[in-house]
């Protein structure tokens, strides 16, 4: 994945960040908190604990324009935002990318700080994102049919990507245990083009 | 054969007509169905909208009565054919105003319309024309040739199956579970099952005490990731306010500088791999590239609060 690797220095900028984590403090343990992966888009916003950390915002909506740095949003509730993007902030359309595949009509959850100006400095934005409870009616090599309600849907199944999480196991690369007539929880990420969703994580028997 | 065919088509259009006038005639459904109807945005009103399905109902039972007992006469299937000219013309307009609504068509599915709704339509009409061209009455071609009849309608029934949505779990899905079962999983093998996928990294890490550590550090999503020497390594932007540096510093932040957090896991382990897997944690200035002293032993794990009963 070379998401943030540009041409000039990515990799040395990847040794750099290596070493820091190697040479850095190594904690051992599991405890449950709060992810801020692309699960957390749809979880109800949480203020930090730290008083040093300005309240985050939230914008949902289309993208109706791109002009420079700025995205145009219309939110869902006819209200209106404009989200900067940063070099810090991350993108998220179906796997970690960069915000040149940003599209105008591209639906966005995004999260970010409210500038003075008004625009709302993003630090994480997610493009296209869906979290849908499906039944999965068919399955192909390429594709799942999958039924939302009393809509047919076609999931695109996208090597090396998708990932199928099996009572509540950890994601597994392995989708051949997903079965006809299971309930199946799908993230992913819709594509306008053609209505269909690049399936990013399939969970079954939740 | 043709005129085999038509003679027998009365009958296939009875059994269709006779199930969806009935279920639209006497299904308790009808009245919550209409609002998503087509129909109902057309005529702006859900009540005349099962009102007007009601009527169709009404319309469908006595022309497959009709068809049944008056095969020889054109007047059932002329009246049966202007309806399926009737319900295309519906279905193409539906589709025109208002493509996500179901049509209606047996008032016990919801679905949106789709090829099969114009099928059916499309077969409405047809076997009402071949129906009005028939002058031999059904009963007598099912006496004179027996086996060629029950094949007909036989075919005639599978045809009706298929072209109905509300019997796909019968036919449909057994069907694609015995493909599966005879021709193997299509996911199975291509996929190498023994790679962690970075999700399975990622969820592993947010489970975690170096998760929890920095959290008060990290801003963004996943910004990147890769993998080295058995290592995974993932990268997240944030902001680290420095106590030490005070609001004397002149850049108005009170000593936050953007800083990135790269965290290192082992690249096969996730949260069902056995034993605490280590990840490490490097916090460097995003400006400068100097790393960034955060003391982040002093996190001790959060304690689970008892839960009663």
């Amino acid at each position: 994945m070379t998401a943030h690797q540009d041409d000039t220095g990515g990799l040395d900028r990847r040794r750099l960040l290596a070493r820091a984590a190697l040479g850095g403090a190594t904690v051992v343990g599991a405890t449950a908190l709060g992810g801020i992966d692309a699960d957390a888009a749809f979880a109800a916003p949480q203020s930090p604990l730290d008083p040093a950390i300005t309240k985050s915002s939230f914008v949902e909506g289309r993208i109706t324009g791109i002009s420079g740095s700025v995205l145009e949003i219309a939110g869902s509730y006819g209200d209106r935002s404009r989200i900067r993007m940063t070099n810090a902030t991350s993108v998220w359309k179906v796997r970690p990318t960069t915000a040149e595949v940003i599209e105008i009509g591209d639906g966005l959850y995004a999260r970010g700080v409210e500038m003075p100006d008004g625009t709302v400095a993003a630090d994480a934005v997610w493009v296209n994102i869906v979290n849908l409870h499906t039944t999965i009616r068919g399955i192909e090599k390429k594709r799942l049919h999958l039924a939302h309600g009393h809509h047919e849907l076609t999931g695109n199944v996208i090597a090396d990507t998708t990932s199928a999480s099996y009572a509540g196991r950890a994601p597994t690369a392995d989708l051949s245990r997903l079965r006809i007539g299971q309930s199946a929880q799908v993230l992913g990420a819709w594509r306008p083009s053609d209505d269909s969703v690049d399936v990013v994580r399939v969970s079954v028997g939740h | 054969m043709l005129a085999t065919t038509s003679s027998l088509a009365p009958v296939v259009l009875a059994v269709l007509l006779g199930w969806t006038g009935a279920w639209k005639l006497f299904g308790s459904r009808v009245v919550q169905q209409a609002p998503k109807t087509a129909l109902a945005r057309m005529l702006r009103s859900s009540e005349r909208a099962a009102l007007v399905l009601r009527g169709t109902a009404l319309v469908e039972l006595v022309l497959a009565a009709g068809l049944l007992a008056f095969p020889a006469y054109p007047l059932p299937g002329v009246a049966t054919a202007l309806l399926g000219a009737g319900f295309t013309g519906y279905l193409g307009y539906g589709l025109v105003i208002a493509p996500e609504s179901s049509c209606g068509c047996t008032a016990s599915e919801a679905a949106p319309v789709t090829w099969r709704s114009f099928a059916r339509a499309g077969v409405v009409l047809a076997g009402g024309t071949a129906a009005a061209t028939s002058s031999t009455a059904w009963w007598v071609t099912v006496v004179e040739r027996p086996a060629t009849s029950l094949a007909l309608l036989a075919v005639g029934a599978a045809g009706l199956v298929v072209l109905s949505v509300d019997p796909d779990r019968w036919w449909l899905l057994p069907l694609r579970r015995t493909r599966l079962r005879v021709f193997g999983h299509p996911l199975a093998g291509k996929a190498a099952g023994e790679r962690v996928p970075v999700a399975a990294t990622v969820e592993l890490l947010e489970n975690s005490l170096a998760w929890q550590a920095a959290s008060p550090v990290v801003r963004s999503g996943l910004l990147d990731h890769w993998e080295e020497a058995g290592w995974r390594f993932l990268l997240y932007s944030g902001v680290h306010e420095d106590a030490s540096r005070g609001e004397g510093d002149g850049d108005g932040e009170g000593g936050a500088r953007p800083v990135s957090v790269v965290f290192a896991l082992d690249a096969t382990a996730s949260r069902d791999t056995a034993g605490a897997p280590a990840a490490r944690v490097g916090v460097v200035d995003a400006d400068t590239g100097r790393p960034v002293p955060v003391d982040l032993t002093a996190v001790r794990p959060r304690e689970v609060l008892p839960v009663a009963g």
